[in-house]
This record gives C-alpha cells, sequence and structure tokens, in this order.
C-alpha cells in the first residue's frame, strides 16, 4: 500500500483548530496506518482506494469532517470559460483516445505544495491508473502555454526539450534514453505515431503517458495550472481528473473549465452523484439503531451529504468518492463517521454446532501415534526446489511443476514427494545427535486436470544402525495401530533407494507408497554420514479414501 | 552427611587430601589410575564443584642442531680463540680449519676486541674466561628447561643466533581440592550412586509448535461453533480473484505478487451463470474487458477466501459458521519477516443476524482465548469486504500496536453474482504471527528450518 509522509504543523493549518495529539489519534480511524513519526513529520500508509488521501490537503478534508470541524460534501466550483479549448483529432482514438483538463488559477505553490503534488501524481499513475495504462496526468504551468490546444499524433522524429532535460531530443531518443521512456515507452506499442499536446503556436506542451515538455515546468513561482488527463476510457480520465481538481481547489486554487471537443472527446462535469441507501441496511450491517438523522450527520462527518426521503436516505457523493460502487459502501461511510472506536463488540450465541474436518483428526490421529513411535514432526515448503526435489534425490523430473517469476530460488517447484524435503533436513542437523527420527504429512502435487493434490505420509530415521527392518516395524504400526489396516511389502527399485533394500508398499494388491534404505549416492550428496531408512506413502490413496 | 562417590573420584581426593597440589601425571602415578580415567574424575569433580584446576602455560626450552654442536665442540667463537691460543695464525689456515664459521666467529671476535690482526695474521688481544651463551649451552645441554631457571641475558645472544634454541610452549594443569572438598565426607557403602549428578539429556518426539498452534486455533473455532472445511492450493484466478472482485489488471494479481503455475490453465473455473454473472459485475463496476482465460490461469491461492467462497457460492446456506485453515502463497523475497508459504485461518458467518459488532465480538473472543486481551479495531481496505477492519494487537515486547487478522462484510458485488443473498461475515490472517509472539521468536523461518536443535528444545506449552 502506498505510504505519504505528511507534517503535522502544515496539517493543523490546513485543518483548522486542531491538536497534534487530535491529527495523530483520529488518523487511523479515516483508515490511514501510522508507518513512523518523527517529531513533526508522520508517514501513513493509505489505501488504494481512497487516492485522495494521497496528498495531505485531501487528508486535511478528512479529518475536518471525522474531528467535527468541517463536514459534508466538497461542492467543486468551476467557473465555465470559454477561454481554454482543446481539440481532439480523430488519430489518436486508436493509440489514447481520450482528453480531459482543468485550469487551476490564482494558487500559492511552495516546494512542499509541488512534493505533495508529485507524490500524488506519482500514485495516481501507480494505482488507479494502472502505471499509466489505464490513465495519467500532467501537470503545467498555464502561463507558459497559448491555447488552444491540440491533442493529436504524431511521428517519432518529432523534437522537443522533455522534462528535466537541457536539450532537445526526438520521440524515439525519449523513450531509449530517459527512465520515463523506458519504463513506459511500451504502452505505446509499436505504433510510428505517437499521442502529443501541442500549443497554437506548434510548441510540445505534453508527450502522454510519457512525459512533459521542459517549458511548462512547475516552480514555486507559478501561479497557474493547467491539469490535463489522457487515458483509454473517459470516465477513468474524468475520475482521476476530480481527484487532482478536488485537491488543487483545496490547496486554495480556483477553479476554471476547459472547452474539449472532437473525436468523441467532450468537457468535463466531475458531477456529484446520488444515491438511495435504506437505514435498515446500515443497521442491521453494523449492528445498531441509529436515528436517520444520526445516520445523516455520520455520512457528513465522512465528507458526504445526505437527507432524509420517507423511510430512505438519498446521499450525494462527489465526483472524487468513484470507490463508492453501491449502498454497503455508505455503510462503511456511516461507520467511519459514526467511528469504529464506538462500536461495541458483542458474541451472539452459536446457532451451530462446531466440527472438526474428519481429514483434520486423522492426520492428527496418525502424528499422535508417530510420537508414540519417537518420531519428531517436522513441516517443509510445499514450493520448493529442483534441487531438493530431484537433484539430489536422483529422481526423475520431466513431470516437475514450477510457478512464474519466483523472486526466491529456493522456492520454483512444488513438491510431488515429502521424503526428499525430510532429507534435505538431516544434511542440515548432521552436528546434532543421533539418531534422528522425524516424519511429515503435507499436500503433494501433480499436473492431473489440470492438477491433482493429494495428501502424503513420509518418515525417516537415520542412525548407524538404521536399516530396512526398522523402518517397516514403524510404518506397520502406523497404519496397523492408526487405522487398522495391514500392508504388505514387495520388492520394487527406485533411484532415491539402495537395491536389494527397496519395497513397494501394498495395500489390497495397490501400491501405495515405497519404502527402503536411501541410497548411498544420494547420503553422500547430503553428506550424511549414517544409514538412512525412510518410507512415504499416499493417504489420500489409503486411509483416507472416502 | 557423606557423599556418594565414584571409586575414580575417591582416589583422586585422597590422593590430593595427602599432597594438595598436583599435576594430572602425578596424580596417575599416585592413584595408579589410567590418563582417561584422572581425565574423567576431575571433570566430574569439577562439575561438582570440588576440585579446583589451574591451567598454566610455560616456555620450555631446549638446544637446535647449531645448539647442540656448539654444546659438544663449544661456540664457533671459542673454537676460534682455541686456535690461537698458542700464537697468532694466518688468516688462509683459520678459515681452513674452521670452515663456514670462519666468518661469523672473526666479526664476532673483532666487534668484541678480543682478537686484533697485523699484515696477514690474527692473534688474541683479550681473551674472556667465559663467552656470552656458553653458561647457558651448559645449563641446558642434551635436557628440555623452563625458561624461568635460564638467565635472560646470557640466553638472548642464543635466541639470535639460527637454530641455536627451540622454545615450546607447554600447558600445565594443576589440580587441587575446593575447600567444600577439603572437609566433605565420603559414603564407604559400595553400590550407592550419587542421585545428586546430572544424567544425560533425552529428546522428547513431539509434535512440531507451528502445529502445535494450529491445533489450538482449530480447536478454539471448532467449540465457537464453526465447522472445518479443507479447499485446494492451486486454484484458478477466477476463484482466487475475480469471484472477489479482483480487477484482472489489479496489482496483487500480476506475477511479482501472485505465484502462476507455469502454463497450467483450467477448464472448468465455475457453472456458466457464475462465470457469466461475475463477468458483469467486473465490467460494469470496473470498466474493462473481461477475460475469460485470464480467470483460467492456475495460481497458488494467496489466501484461503477462496475456498470459502467457493463453498458458500456452492452450498449458498442461509446460516453457517465455517472455516478453513491452509497454507497460502506470496510471490515476496524470503526475510526474517516474511516467507513465500505460510499459514492461514480463514472464517465466514453467514446469517441474516450478522453484523459487523457480531464480527469483532468473534474477534475478541478468539483473541482472548490464545491470551491476547488488549486489542482494538481500525477501518482498513479489502477489494473484496466492505466494510472492513483490521485487529490491531498490542505487543508488549516491541511496544506498539501490530497489526493480526483482517476482517470485513463480503461485499454485494462478491455475493450477489455467485447467488450469496444474506450478509456474509469473514475474517482471516496469517498463523505464524500468532505462533512467532507464542515461542518468542523473532525469524519466521524457524518454523521451517526443521533445526533439530529448536525444535527438541522448544516449550510444549506457552
Amino acid at each position: 500500500m502506498p505510504v505519504i509522509e505528511l507534517s503535522y504543523s502544515r496539517l493543523q493549518k490546513l485543518i483548522g483548530k486542531v491538536s497534534k495529539k487530535q491529527i495523530s489519534d483520529s488518523l487511523p480511524f479515516l483508515g490511514l496506518d501510522i508507518e513512523s513519526e518523527d517529531k513533526d513529520l508522520v508517514r501513513v500508509e493509505y489505501s488504494p482506494n481512497r487516492p485522495d488521501y494521497s496528498t495531505d490537503f485531501g487528508i486535511a478534508l478528512g479529518l475536518q469532517g471525522l474531528l467535527g470541524i468541517k463536514t459534508g460534501l466538497i461542492k467543486l466550483n468551476i467557473k465555465k470559460s470559454n477561454k481554454y479549448p482543446i481539440s481532439v483529432k480523430s488519430n489518436v482514438s486508436r493509440i489514447r483516445p481520450f482528453v480531459t483538463g482543468i485550469i487551476a488559477k490564482n494558487g500559492k505553490i511552495d516546494d512542499k505544495t509541488i512534493k505533495q503534488l508529485m507524490t500524488m501524481q506519482e500514485d495516481l499513475h501507480f494505482g488507479i491508473g494502472r502505471k499509466r495504462k489505464k490513465s495519467s496526468i500532467g501537470i503545467h504551468d498555464l502561463d507558459k502555454i497559448s491555447f488552444p490546444l491540440v491533442y493529436t499524433t504524431i511521428n517519432r522524429n518529432h523534437k522537443f526539450i522533455p522534462l528535466n532535460s537541457e536539450k532537445e531530443l526526438n520521440v524515439s531518443e525519449i523513450l531509449d534514453t530517459t527512465d520515463v521512456g523506458k519504463d513506459y515507452g511500451s504502452l505505446l506499442g509499436q505504433s510510428s505515431q505517437v499521442p502529443i499536446i501541442l500549443d497554437e503556436r506548434q510548441n510540445t506542451v505534453s508527450f502522454p503517458p510519457i512525459i512533459n515538455a521542459a517549458v511548462t515546468t512547475v516552480t514555486t513561482k507559478t501561479k497557474n495550472l493547467f491539469v490535463e488527463v489522457t487515458g483509454l476510457n473517459k470516465d477513468d480520465a474524468e475520475d482521476m481528473l476530480s481527484v487532482v481538481a478536488t485537491v488543487l481547489q483545496s490547496a486554495g486554487f480556483t477553479l476554471e473549465s476547459v472547452k474539449i471537443t472532437g473525436a468523441k472527446n467532450s468537457s468535463p462535469k466531475l458531477e456529484s452523484r446520488k444515491m438511495t441507501v435504506n437505514p435498515l441496511l446500515i443497521n442491521q450491517i453494523l449492528g445498531l439503531n441509529l436515528s436517520p438523522s444520526k445516520i445523516i450527520s455520520s455520512l457528513k462527518k465522512s465528507r458526504l451529504d445526505a437527507s432524509s426521503k420517507g423511510t430512505n436516505i438519498i446521499c450525494t457523493i462527489p465526483a472524487y468518492r468513484f470507490d463508492i460502487f453501491g449502498p454497503m459502501d455508505l455503510v462503511e461511510e456511516v461507520a467511519l463517521g459514526y467511528g469504529i472506536q464506538n462500536l461495541e463488540p458483542t458474541i451472539s450465541p452459536s446457532q451451530t454446532i462446531g466440527k472438526t474436518n474428519p481429514v483434520s483428526l486423522k492426520l492428527k490421529s496418525l502424528d499422535q501415534t508417530m510420537i508414540g513411535l519417537g518420531y519428531l514432526e517436522a513441516l517443509n515448503s510445499s514450493l520448493t526446489s529442483k534441487r531438493v526435489l530431484y537433484d539430489m534425490t536422483n529422481r526423475d523430473s520431466t513431470k516437475l511443476l514450477s510457478v512464474l517469476d519466483s523472486k526466491s530460488r529456493e522456492h520454483t517447484i512444488l513438491r510431488d514427494s515429502i521424503l526428499p524435503g525430510l532429507l534435505e533436513n538431516l544434511s542440515r542437523n548432521i552436528h546434532e545427535s543421533y539418531p534422528q527420527k522425524m516424519f511429515e504429512t503435507g499436500t503433494v502435487f501433480a499436473t492431473e486436470n489440470p492438477i491433482s493434490e493429494k495428501i502424503s505420509f513420509s518418515g525417516i530415521s537415520a542412525h548407524k544402525d538404521a536399516n530396512f527392518t526398522e523402518i517397516k516395524s514403524i510404518i506397520q504400526s502406523a497404519l496397523n495401530i492408526g487405522f487398522g489396516i495391514t500392508i504388505e511389502t514387495k520388492t520394487a527399485t527406485d533411484s532415491t533407494f539402495e537395491d536389494g533394500h527397496c519395497a513397494s508398499i501394498i495395500l489390497n494388491n495397490v501400491s501405495i507408497g515405497i519404502i527402503g534404505k536411501i541410497d548411498s549416492k544420494v547420503i553422500e550428496n547430503y553428506k550424511i554420514r549414517v544409514p538412512v531408512v525412510g518410507f512415504e506413502i499416499s493417504l489420500s490413496d489409503s486411509v483416507l479414501k472416502n | 552427611m557423606s557423599q556418594v562417590f565414584h571409586d575414580i573420584e575417591k582416589k583422586i581426593i585422597t590422593s590430593l587430601r595427602d599432597n594438595p597440589k598436583q599435576t594430572p601425571e602425578s596424580l596417575e602415578k599416585s592413584t595408579q589410575l589410567s590418563p582417561d580415567q584422572i581425565r574423567r574424575g576431575i571433570e566430574w569433580l569439577k562439575l561438582k564443584d570440588l576440585a579446583i584446576v589451574f591451567e598454566s602455560k610455560s616456555s620450555v626450552m631446549s638446544l637446535g642442531k647449531n645448539g647442540i654442536e656448539s654444546f659438544e665442540k663449544g661456540l664457533p667463537e671459542r673454537r676460534l680463540l682455541n686456535l690461537l691460543k698458542d700464537g697468532p695464525k694466518k688468516l688462509s689456515d683459520l678459515q681452513k680449519e674452521l670452515g663456514f664459521v670462519f666468518g661469523p666467529s672473526m666479526g664476532l671476535a673483532r666487534k668484541n676486541n678480543w682478537v686484533e690482526s697485523s699484515s696477514d695474521e690474527i692473534s688474541i688481544k683479550n681473551s674472556p674466561s667465559d663467552l656470552p651463551g656458553e653458561k647457558t649451552l651448559k645449563l641446558i645441554g642434551t635436557e628440555k628447561l623452563s625458561k624461568d631457571k635460564i638467565d635472560s641475558t646470557d640466553l638472548s645472544g642464543l635466541l639470535r643466533r639460527p637454530d641455536f634454541i627451540v622454545e615450546d610452549i607447554i600447558k600445565t594443569k594443576e589440580i587441587s581440592l575446593s575447600d567444600a572438598a577439603k572437609s566433605i565426607k565420603i559414603s564407604d557403602s559400595v553400590g550407592d550412586i550419587d542421585v545428586e549428578a546430572k544424567v544425560p539429556e533425552v529428546f522428547v518426539a513431539r509434535t512440531h509448535p507451528l502445529k502445535d498452534t494450529i491445533d489450538e486455533i482449530r480447536e478454539i473455532f471448532v467449540t465457537l461453533g464453526f465447522s472445518e472445511i479443507l479447499g485446494n492450493m492451486t486454484q484458478s484466478s477466477f476463484w482466487n480473484f475475480d469471484a472477489l472482485f479482483t480487477p484482472q489488471d489489479h496489482p496483487a494479481r500480476e506475477l511479482q505478487d501472485t505465484f502462476y503455475l507455469d502454463k497450467i490453465n483450467a477448464k472448468k473455473i465455475g457453472t456458466p451463470e457464475q462465470i457469466r454473472k461475475v463477468s458483469e459485475s467486473h465490467k460494469k463496476n470496473w470498466r474493462y474487458q473481461w477475460d475469460i482465460n485470464e480467470a483460467r490461469k492456475m495460481v497458488l491461492r494467496t489466501h484461503t477466501t477462496c475456498v470459502t467462497i467457493k463453498h458458500l457460492a456452492e452450498k449458498k446456506p442461509d446460516e453457517t459458521r465455517i472455516f478453513s485453515l491452509g497454507r497460502v502463497f506470496r510471490n515476496e523475497k524470503v526475510s526474517y519477516k516474511h516467507l513465500v508459504e505460510f499459514n492461514q485461518i480463514e472464517g465466514v458467518v453467514v446469517g441474516k443476524d450478522a453484523s459487523l459488532k457480531n464480527l469483532m465480538g468473534i474477534q475478541r473472543e478468539f483473541y482472548k482465548r490464545i491470551g491476547i486481551t488488549k486489542i482494538k479495531f481500525w477501518p482498513t481496505f479489502f477489494p473484496y469486504t466492505e466494510p472492513s477492519l483490521q485487529t490491531m494487537v498490542y505487543n508488549e515486547k516491541l511496544g506498539k500496536w501490530v497489526e493480526l487478522f483482517g476482517m470485513g462484510i463480503f461485499r454485494p458485488e462478491v455475493t450477489k453474482p455467485l447467488g450469496i443473498t444474506q450478509p456474509v461475515l469473514a475474517w482471516g490472517g496469517g498463523i505464524e504471527r500468532i505462533a512467532m509472539l507464542k515461542y518468542d521468536l523473532s525469524d519466521v523461518r524457524e518454523f521451517y528450518n526443521n533445526n533439530l536443535g529448536w525444535l527438541r528444545s522448544a516449550k510444549k506449552c506457552q
């Protein structure tokens, strides 16, 4: 989850009369986990469904509501204007079809505000923008741009000075040499044309979704902003714009509209919407008995507007709260406004009778039996490596089941057997005293429609006198005492076991496993200095069957 | 009261009472015991605080090859002086007589003014009776001698000469009785054993400590009226993600967070109705083209929620309490706090009276039973629950609140497409975290290392 750094003193200025302690006590109840604190600075983690919390401006709005300082909906005041037209050419429709935007005027921008805006931009790109694929933002110094603008495409030889560069580069050079070019260039595919926003003088404003032009860079001297959002879907682009517009308005800017025309594009409305919710649902889900007026005041504390209409409540939701899908989301807004700390946990008597799964019961009984026989339980990962599963034990690896792109080399293959893991365990314990006797039960995997999962049981004994008879006695007793079944052994060969000391375990004429003395080459591979005997049987094919 | 001793111990104590400070060698002689018996006896007495062993190092000198030659024939400079005793001699004659020691011995004799030279003849000028080093040579002879018995100024010249003196460091042990041993009564009865002596350690066969915690948690939920269900660890993306309202382009579904099985896709992922309704919910709410092939991709389950939702979609109970417990997977770098594979408990309550307050009540009861009483609830976000909360428990050792289980009520966007009509309370969380608190571990990897040193010593009851 994304993390942002906040300053208590700056938040206090934004919120109004509030103490530092009130802020730090309230942050978690807004859904913001405090990661770390250092004097005036606090780092909080916010949920990706609340991109408005990617700046301290947005968090201040939330805290004002929760603390009852300012409640109700934050209305966007957008002055209608015809001075900022953007026309869209149809050639963008195949690459990145939509553009939207807004003008923000007369704001004060200090270093901290620039930092907040940049973090917001990055978080929006990463989260709801899906790494700029769905939608991406450019924030520009309005006074460096002369309208009208055109959103069109251009070929890869087109040159301009990109942000953070001193010299002109063409599009191909930007994609090949800059970090953002390398990270996001693939979003443009192989097309010879790329999206571009040009101003009246044919100067480049932005090359979405990659980079802005250097000329429009926002600095502490900037007063007026132009924000553009481009994307694959009009609604997604406007969602992102609504977050930026709300944040800029609360940062003290006055908003003015841009006029967008052409190729199925139109000017953004950023309007609030209405949703009906029944108080019965709210009270049922929360386990409370709140009056409609309490529900309304709670919703207002969550910075929404609400009013009663008959037995229902009509809620007004601002554009930037696109995380609200339906009435259940409003239930959560009521809970937050009411205060999670005010919900008293209650336990209702159970109407049901609990039951352990029969498989767990049988496995637990087997554990008890093995402990009685002096075996210690081991636990290994199901996701292990080719080395452990196949190479060290000379097993056939042609049917291995691997996962993609594991970050850990030790965890790449799903186990089809438990015994190799136990052998690996012995090799890591050669300095501990003998005898060493261990067992494990667990899931093993095989490719079958698409994957079969069976429960397997393996045991191993290592000491200077370990022999076949000993280990056969163990499995024989474990199965007989534990499950009342009698097994037989029949000569077999297996690459992990020594010839002449290896057998299949047979139940009702069907092989359910293997038993024997571990082959000396395997023991050598693991540098174990005592003989080892072991077995593995499929419980799913025997005692757990039906 | 008298104490029972082994025969070996008795003999050693008796000998030391006669002769209070001895070496192991002198004890061998006085007790007629073997070196091994003496070694063991001293060790036993030491463990009982009856014997004191004082170890010291000392340096011993003997003569090297050149030293022995000089001991036998005299130092080279002495041989030179001896040749000149009867009057001056020619340089070339001396060279012939002394061979390769001529050069160094001449140098030394000139430097010390023992000889003088005129034209090509050498004669004695001032011959001392004792040359430096001669005393030491005689003293050591063919024996070994402790360094502190040798005059160090006389020795120093010899030490500078190659292969004259060989120095060995030897360790000596001096054994004496402690004050307690001096007055202790030794029992004479034959056949008594030392019941106070330490005994060898034996190891208990036991279930794995993590398994004990898992069993304990299972037991608690069963007594709270929950029934256990099982499910596969390999799941289609449909049940692990799509059915839980996680959009197909959600970051959690990327290769870098989730383990996908190489080239394995599920043929049948759900009923046609389930697939249709789930895909419609995604298209409507997340605004994208839902792709069935993405839903077919097999993953290692990232939570056990896929097992419970599948169960609910199949049975559609009006009222139930179920839980599932098992391994889940995340594609993470393994570290002291992260594993790629760990255990999760996941429980749900279905019923028309199920509420968020009940859900919190069940959590509080569960934590109470595992001994955690300081808890609180904070809001949080999960893609498939609304409202969503997390439990924070106070960790006394760290002195801070830590996150434990997540919980919430399944979103209508999850339940409706699957035909589940009643509210579903759900919660879940990692078990290793709880086990770490119980076993006081700071490295989660220890649970899967199967290190016998730890498994054989971890305390059963916490």
